[in-house]
């Protein structure tokens, strides 16, 4: 829940943010900040039939319906996972920096910082303003909404007649919880569940979510489970006052739920506040911190985010790290064997003296391009090889029938600009009907963290397989990009291909052991880099060559008067 | 459903499949000399093979996936003609070994259904010079426009699809009155029918054959469907 950038504009001084939250108790018709929350207790969300049945006068103001919350899924489908700041800083909090040791292994484990508070307190405010000052630009969220349990058919029941208690801890699953916070911290990708309110089941399209340098989970419950308090670094009590919550619960559920006055202060007295105070409360013992207030205390927010930074450099962590990994990169032995999801298309005569052309310094742009225009399209026809197919029995001219093959997949392009789109024409004769998206990644020069600027997807993306094309793959960190950005919008990691003329080894590795599902495909492989980044032997900086705008002359052709 | 493609049209009376036929067929003709280049049975072959045969596909998909199919025989076909070793200067400035096409090859096309494959040849081979044989019927040569020195290339004879293989046998004729070496004629087809196939290469044995399937399931309205008249 970490869309909408727009709301955490908040900040300025302090006293003055001060000031105006506590008018903001008082006048709760105002848009609060907590319209954001993860909504963590759930008891008056699933009990809005039987409420909302009964319709209220006092309720529902016009502007209502406009911004309703009415979110009947943990984690949902739209969820953006691209956070941009006030100082126009990109933050990704979903994914994991795209580069790995030798073996594959993440190089190092991520901050966990446990967010815990009754319902309505903050929490979610508080974890993205940590996220916001953090500066950090890999964190991943995780809220505890995503593991209730789900519920049989008693419990369902139970559950429609507001008798089932969503605040107790026997809601949750906590050996799910542990596995998943386990596996993220260690920079391992997991399949969070995606709960279904409606149902009480989870969906059967779990959501993918990968490490990071710092992974913040926030819950009523997460000091809760003592195995799960161990994994934290660091844990933060959000203490909002208890009128002030209920009041929040109050102007939340009347004015975008449409629920009665009475039918909230019921069921607060009856599940939330008891076990508020039995097991929500006495997670405060277990706190590093406590902030009171919730995400409208700027001076306790600076103060974690800085004693974060503080631990964050005393591990090692330093915002330039990914740039020395690079080069660890260039020096690292490989593992022996070739990853299982790259395929190096067959070394035949044509590809090999295709691939020489491209490489030779002194090949002619006229040659260059042909030859490379050729390559590309072999490698597109291979790409095909790899897609879905479907037997069907079509009847030749003179009647007689045949058994064969029909592919059974819609294809799209995603060309990496600039040199990506060099194989846009391959694909096109090889693929009439395809669609082509675009994606500009280019990589910060001071962090040297590739970053996202552009990105056009045809609609519903998820019905395609898509292939990301870019001529070459060094250290695989803009395929990687790409992949993420993909996964994000809920194509599946089986759908995705990488096609390029040229792959460093390393990059291959990295690629494959964070998207094991992805099909790496490509035309020649080199295993070694220089220092900065160039594959030895290589084939030089192919889009400039493709396009004619290198500054080395002595590659063009004459200028023809 | 998981018959393949090229079985379909076996009489029951006869114990092996067309496959196993084919099979035994290519075996006998490679003892006496034969070189056959048949592209690996990958799926997406299989599917451009399906669309081709398919008498409900739209003329423009019927050349869309028959240039394809051509290219891939002909980059397949351009695999066993000879090169040697080439090292190069990467424009990073590292060596990288790499390999060379030899020169002195062309193209003939029989005409019409063959010209269609000029295409593909040049996408391959951007100014591969392309010799012209029209035979008409009886087997009468009308027309054949071969290169003056093409004694000393590399010939791909280009036909898509070989029924029973006549007019191909004449072709090879009229490039042996040029006094081209059976060795140096690469045939290159889409389809070629079993029976064509041995028609061929009884008469000639020592030719390199170059197709996407032999089978008795050719489309035979090639013409009819890439150039749209009769």
């Amino acid at each position: 829940m970490v869309s909408n950038a727009g709301s955490l504009a908040g900040g300025g001084d302090v006293e003055a943010t001060t000031r105006k939250s506590a008018k903001r108790s008082v006048k709760i018709e105002e848009n609060p900040i907590f319209s954001q929350s993860s909504g963590s207790s759930v008891n008056e969300m699933v009990n809005l039939t039987d409420e909302s049945s009964s319709p209220s006068e006092e309720t529902s103001p016009p502007r209502a319906a406009s911004r309703t919350r009415r979110r009947t899924m943990s984690g949902g489908r739209a969820e953006h996972h691209l956070l941009t700041t006030k100082t126009g800083k990109k933050i990704y909090t979903k994914g994991r920096p795209p580069w790995y040791d030798k073996r594959g292994k993440s190089l190092k484990q991520s901050f966990l910082i446990g967010i815990c508070g009754g319902s309505a307190s903050g929490k979610t405010t508080v974890a993205e303003k940590i996220v916001e000052r953090l500066g950090i630009p890999w964190v991943t969220i995780l809220s505890m909404d995503s593991f209730y349990k789900v519920l049989n058919k008693k419990q369902i029941e139970q559950a429609n007649s507001s008798d089932y208690n969503f605040d107790h801890p026997d809601a949750f699953d906590f050996e799910l919880l542990h596995k998943t916070l386990d596996r993220l911290r260690v920079g391992k990708s997991v399949e969070v569940p995606v709960y279904d309110f409606n149902t009480h089941s989870r969906d059967p399209n779990p959501k993918m979510m990968y490490g990071a340098d710092v992974l913040i989970f926030e819950g009523i419950l997460a000091f809760h489970d003592k195995k799960i308090r161990d994994l934290m670094d660091m844990k933060v009590f959000v203490d909002t006052d208890g009128d002030l919550r209920l009041a929040r619960r109050i102007t939340r559920d009347v004015s975008e739920r449409g629920r009665t006055i009475d039918g909230i202060t019921d069921q607060y007295f009856k599940f939330v506040k008891p076990s508020f105070d039995l097991y929500i409360a006495p997670g405060m013992q277990e706190a590093d911190l406590i902030v009171p207030r919730g995400g409208d205390n700027d001076v306790a927010i600076d103060m974690i985010v800085q004693n974060v930074m503080a631990q964050l450099v005393e591990r090692g962590y330093d915002s330039n790290q990914n740039n020395r990994d690079r080069h660890d990169l260039v020096r690292e032995d490989l593992p022996d064997c070739l990853p299982q999801n790259l395929i190096i298309l067959k070394q035949t005569p044509q590809v090999r003296g295709l691939v020489t052309f491209v490489r030779d310094r002194t090949t002619s742009r006229d040659d260059h391009i042909f030859y490379s225009d050729r390559l590309m399209r072999i490698l597109i026809e291979e790409v095909m090889n790899h897609m879905p197919y479907r037997d069907v029995e079509v009847e030749l001219a003179n009647g007689k029938k045949a058994a064969g093959k029909r592919k059974n997949a819609q294809i799209c392009g995603l060309p990496i600009m600039r040199a990506g789109e060099c194989m846009e024409s391959a694909l096109r004769s090889v693929v009439k009907d395809c669609v082509i998206g675009k994606i500009l990644i280019q990589t910060n020069e001071s962090t040297f963290d590739p970053e996202l600027h552009y990105i056009r997807l045809p609609p519903h993306i998820t019905r395609y397989k898509v292939i990301i094309m870019d001529a070459t793959v060094t250290t695989g960190s803009a395929a990687m990009m790409a992949i993420r950005v993909l996964l994000d919008h809920d194509v599946k990691e089986e759908d995705i291909y990488v096609a390029s003329l040229l792959m460093g080894q390393q990059g291959a590795h990295a690629l494959a052991y964070a998207f094991p599902k992805v099909k790496l495909i490509t035309t020649a492989m080199d295993s070694h880099m220089t220092e900065n980044c160039y594959l030895i032997p290589g084939m030089g900086n192919f889009g400039d060559r493709y396009y004619g705008t290198g500054l080395d002359l002595d590659l063009d052709e004459p200028f023809e008067a | 459903m998981a018959v393949s493609p090229t079985c379909n049209g076996t009489s029951p009376s006869n114990p092996l499949t067309e496959e196993q036929q084919v099979d035994k067929l290519i075996k006998e003709l490679q003892e006496k000399g034969t070189n056959f280049v048949l592209l690996e049975k990958t799926v997406q072959i299989l599917e451009l093979q399906t669309i081709l045969r398919d008498r409900t596909t739209s003329n423009s998909d019927f050349v869309f996936n028959a240039d394809r199919l051509m290219r891939l025989v002909i980059e397949e076909g351009l695999n066993h003609l000879p090169y040697s070793e080439h090292n190069i200067i990467t424009p990073t400035g590292f060596r990288y070994d790499g390999i060379q096409f030899n020169r002195g090859n062309c193209g003939v096309s029989l005409c019409r259904s063959g010209e269609a494959m000029e295409i593909a040849l040049r996408q391959c081979c951007r100014s591969i010079r392309i010799g012209k044989i029209l035979i008409g019927e009886e087997q009468k040569v009308l027309y054949a426009r071969l290169l003056p020195d093409i004694v000393t290339r590399r010939v791909l004879l280009l036909y898509p699809t070989i029924g029973s293989g006549t007019t191909v046998c004449k072709a090879i004729e009229v490039l042996k009155e040029a006094r081209v070496p059976d060795e140096n004629i690469y045939l290159v087809s889409l389809f070629l029918s079993p029976s064509g196939l041995q028609n061929i290469t009884r008469k000639f044995p020592h030719i390199t054959v170059v197709s996407s399937d032999i089978t008795s399931l050719y489309p035979n309205h090639f013409s009819t469907k890439y150039f749209g008249a009769e």
